[in-house]
C-alpha cells in the first residue's frame, strides 16, 4: 500500500529553510507491519538524503528515536505503520531546541537528569563476602518499574508543564530519582528529595497524565511522580509505595 | 508570552488523553472563578462602605451579560470542585492512577447531573425577573449597566494601582536578590512549596461545603434577582426583623450580617472562613498558573508572584474590614437614594413608598 508521510523539517544552516516547514513524501509498497523507523530510512535513502533523524539500536532499547508521531510521542522503532494509519505525521519532540529536522538538543534534558544524582550512593563497607549488597525481593519490587527507563524523553516532552517552563525538572528525571530514592540500599534519598522539592521540582507536575501513555517502556510515570511527592510531603520513603492490586 | 502561546498551541495539537483536557478545564475554571472573586469581594464590601455603589453594582449584575456570566460561574465552581476532588484522590493514592480517565469522565457526568437542577432553579429566577420587570426596555438596561460600570472606575484605577505596586515590589526584590535564573547544580529544598501543595488540597476540601452552601443560598434559593426585592433573608429568622417597605440589596446584606444566633453573627463567621480560604486557595492557584508561564524570566515571575500576593492581601483586608465593621442604619438610606437614581436612569417613576422613605430621611 501507499503511505503518505508529512514531516516537520528545519535546517538552520540552509538559507530559506531556517524556519520549520512541512514536507510530504509518498512511499509505495509499504507493509502494515513495517516499522515507522524503517520508512524514515527509506525516505532518507530513496528520496531525500538530507532528512535528519537520530537512531541507534532501532530496537527500543537505546531511546534515541523519540519523535511526535500523529500527535503523540513515540519511538519510531517501536511503532508499526498499521498502528498509525496511511497518513503519518512526524515532528520533533517538543520543549528541546531543534538542531535539524527531527534531531533535538538533548543537553537540557540530561542536565535535569544529572541534577537528581542518578547513581547509587552507599559509603558503608562492602559485605563480609565482598560481593553484592543483598536485598529482599519485596524491596527490589518497590522500584522495579522505574529501572526500565531508557531516557528517550518521550514523557518529559509530552508534558505541558515542561513545554511552558524548561526549568521544570520533568517526568524522566523524577522517574530516575525514584529508582534510587526507593532503593533500600541507597543512602542519598534525603538529598534527592530535597532537590526535587524545590519550586521547579515535583511541584510543577499538575497530574495531567500525558507522560504515562507516552512512555514506550510502559513505566507508570505519573504514579512514580506521585510517590515522590508523598515521600517529600511525609519526609520518609518507607510505606509510601502501595502494592499494585492489578499486578 | 511565548511560553503561554506555545503551550496553548501545542496543547491543542498534542493528542493527549482526557487527563490533559481536565487540566485545561481546571485551569480555565480556576482563573475564571478567581477573577470573579476579586470583583465580588470588592463589590460586596461596598454594601458597607459605599452603599450607593453597591446598589448600582447589583443593578449591573442583573443585566443579561452578567446573567450569562453567572451561569458560567456556577459551572466553573462546580466543575473545579469535583475535578479538585479527583486530583486530591490521585495525589494521595497514586497507585489508583489506572482509574484517572474514568474519574475524569465521572467528574464531567457528576458536574452535569448537579448543574441540571441548579440551572433550572437559577433560570426560574431569571424568567421571573424578566416577566415581572417587563417595563424595562432593553436599551435602558444597557444604560444602567454602562452607568454602573462608569461609576466603578475607581475600582479599575485600584486594579491598575495594585499592578503597579506588584511591579515595583518585583523590581525592588530583583534589585536586592539579583537575577537567579540559572539553577544551582543541586537546588535547595523548598518547604514553602511543600506547604502550599498540601494547603491547596486541604483548603480545597474544606471550602467545598462552604462554597456549595454559599452557591445554593445566594444563587439558587435567593439569587441576585431576589436580593433587591426580598422581604426576608434566607438563612436568618424573621424574628430579627424583616426588610422595610422598599427592599434593597444593601438592606439584604445588612440583615444577613446582623443576624445573630446565640450571640454569634453566623453569616459573618461563615463569610470570613469563606473569604480567607477561597482567597488563599484562589490566588495561590493563580500564582501556579502565572509562574508556569513566566518562569523563563526572573522579573516576569517575580511580578506574577507579587501581583498575586498584593491582590490577595488587598482582598483579605477589604473583605475582613467589611465583615468586622459595625453596621449603621444610615447605609440603608444611602442605598435608597441610589435606588431612586436607578429608577430615574431607567426612565421609570420612583415608587411612592420610596419617595416617602426618602423625604422622611432627608
Amino acid at each position: 500500500m501507499d503511505v503518505t508521510f508529512k514531516i516537520r523539517r528545519q535546517n538552520p544552516d540552509l538559507p530559506g529553510k531556517e524556519k520549520p516547514y512541512w514536507q510530504e513524501f509518498v512511499l509505495g509498497d509499504v507493509e502494515p507491519t513495517d516499522r515507522v523507523l524503517e520508512m524514515l530510512h527509506r525516505i532518507k535513502w530513496e528520496q531525500d538524503g538530507s532528512l535528519s533523524l537520530r537512531r541507534s539500536c532501532a530496537h527500543g532499547i537505546c531511546g534515541s528515536d523519540a519523535m511526535r508521531i500523529n500527535g503523540v510521542n513515540r519511538l519510531a522503532c517501536k511503532i508499526l505503520v498499521r498502528d498509525v494509519g496511511e497518513r503519518i505525521q512526524i515532528e520533533p519532540i517538543l520543549g528541546l531546541p531543534v538542531i535539524k529536522d527531527l534531531i533535538v538538543d538533548m543537553e537540557p534534558f540530561f542536565d535535569h537528569y544529572r541534577q537528581v544524582m542518578p547513581f547509587f550512593v552507599n559509603d558503608d563497607p562492602l559485605p563480609a563476602d565482598g560481593r553484592e549488597r543483598l536485598q529482599t525481593q519485596a524491596d527490589r519490587e518497590l522500584f522495579d518499574d522505574t529501572t526500565k527507563c531508557i531516557l528517550c524523553a518521550c514523557c518529559t516532552t509530552s508534558c505541558p508543564s515542561f513545554w511552558a517552563n524548561g526549568h521544570y525538572v520533568g517526568p524522566a528525571a523524577i522517574v530516575q530519582a525514584h529508582r534510587f530514592i526507593f532503593d533500600t540500599r541507597d543512602q542519598a534519598g534525603k538529598e534527592r528529595l530535597d532537590i526535587l522539592s524545590e519550586p521547579n521540582g515535583v511541584w510543577r507536575c499538575r497530574t495531567i497524565f500525558n507522560c504515562t501513555p507516552a512512555c514506550p517502556r510502559e513505566i507508570e510515570v505519573t504514579k512514580a511522580i506521585g510517590e515522590v511527592k508523598l515521600a517529600i510531603r511525609k519526609g520518609k520513603t518507607i510505606g509510601i509505595i502501595q502494592p499494585d492490586v492489578s499486578h | 508570552m511565548t511560553s503561554l502561546v506555545l503551550t496553548v498551541r501545542e496543547t491543542l495539537r498534542y493528542r493527549g488523553a482526557i487527563g490533559q483536557w481536565s487540566w485545561v478545564l481546571h485551569r480555565l475554571t480556576g482563573v475564571g472563578v478567581v477573577l470573579f472573586l476579586a470583583l465580588h469581594v470588592i463589590d460586596t464590601s461596598w454594601a458597607v462602605f459605599y452603599p450607593g455603589l453597591y446598589v448600582k453594582a447589583i443593578a449591573a449584575y442583573q443585566s443579561p451579560i452578567f446573567t450569562i456570566g453567572e451561569f458560567g460561574l456556577v459551572f466553573a465552581v462546580v466543575y473545579h470542585a469535583f475535578n479538585g476532588i479527583r486530583i486530591v484522590i490521585f495525589d494521595y493514592k497514586p497507585e489508583l492512577w489506572r482509574h484517572q480517565a474514568q474519574a475524569a469522565v465521572a467528574v464531567l457526568v457528576l458536574t452535569l447531573l448537579v448543574l441540571a437542577p441548579v440551572f433550572l432553579g437559577m433560570a426560574s429566577h431569571v424568567i421571573d425577573f424578566y416577566v415581572t420587570e417587563q417595563a424595562i426596555a432593553g436599551s435602558k438596561i444597557m444604560d444602567v449597566v454602562v452607568f454602573s460600570i462608569i461609576e466603578q472606575l475607581p475600582f479599575i484605577a485600584g486594579f491598575v494601582g495594585v499592578l503597579a505596586a506588584a511591579i515595583v515590589l518585583a523590581a525592588a526584590f530583583s534589585l536586592v536578590r539579583g537575577g537567579a535564573t540559572e539553577r544551582s547544580r543541586y537546588p535547595q529544598a523548598s518547604p514553602v512549596e511543600r506547604f502550599w501543595w498540601a494547603f491547596m488540597r486541604l483548603s480545597g476540601i474544606l471550602i467545598l461545603p462552604l462554597v456549595f452552601g454559599h452557591l445554593a443560598l445566594m444563587h439558587v434559593v435567593q439569587g441576585v434577582f431576589d436580593i433587591t426585592a426580598a422581604q426576608e433573608v434566607a438563612g436568618t429568622l424573621a424574628t430579627n426583623g424583616t426588610i422595610g417597605a422598599v427592599p434593597s440589596a444593601v438592606e439584604f446584606v445588612f440583615h444577613r450580617w446582623s443576624y445573630a444566633a446565640g450571640g454569634v453573627f453566623v453569616w459573618r463567621v461563615y463569610d470570613l472562613f469563606l473569604l480567607v480560604l477561597v482567597t488563599l486557595h484562589g490566588f495561590n492557584g493563580l500564582r501556579y498558573v502565572l509562574t508556569d508561564y513566566t518562569s523563563f524570566n526572573d522579573f516576569a515571575r517575580r511580578t506574577s508572584v507579587a501581583l498575586c500576593t498584593v491582590i490577595a492581601a488587598v482582598l483579605l483586608a477589604v473583605g475582613a474590614a467589611a465583615l468586622f465593621v459595625p453596621l449603621e442604619k444610615d447605609i440603608i438610606s444611602e442605598a435608597m437614594a441610589a435606588t431612586a437614581e436607578i429608577y430615574e436612569l431607567r426612565g421609570e417613576e420612583v415608587p411612592a413608598e420610596l419617595e416617602a422613605f426618602l423625604s422622611e430621611h432627608r
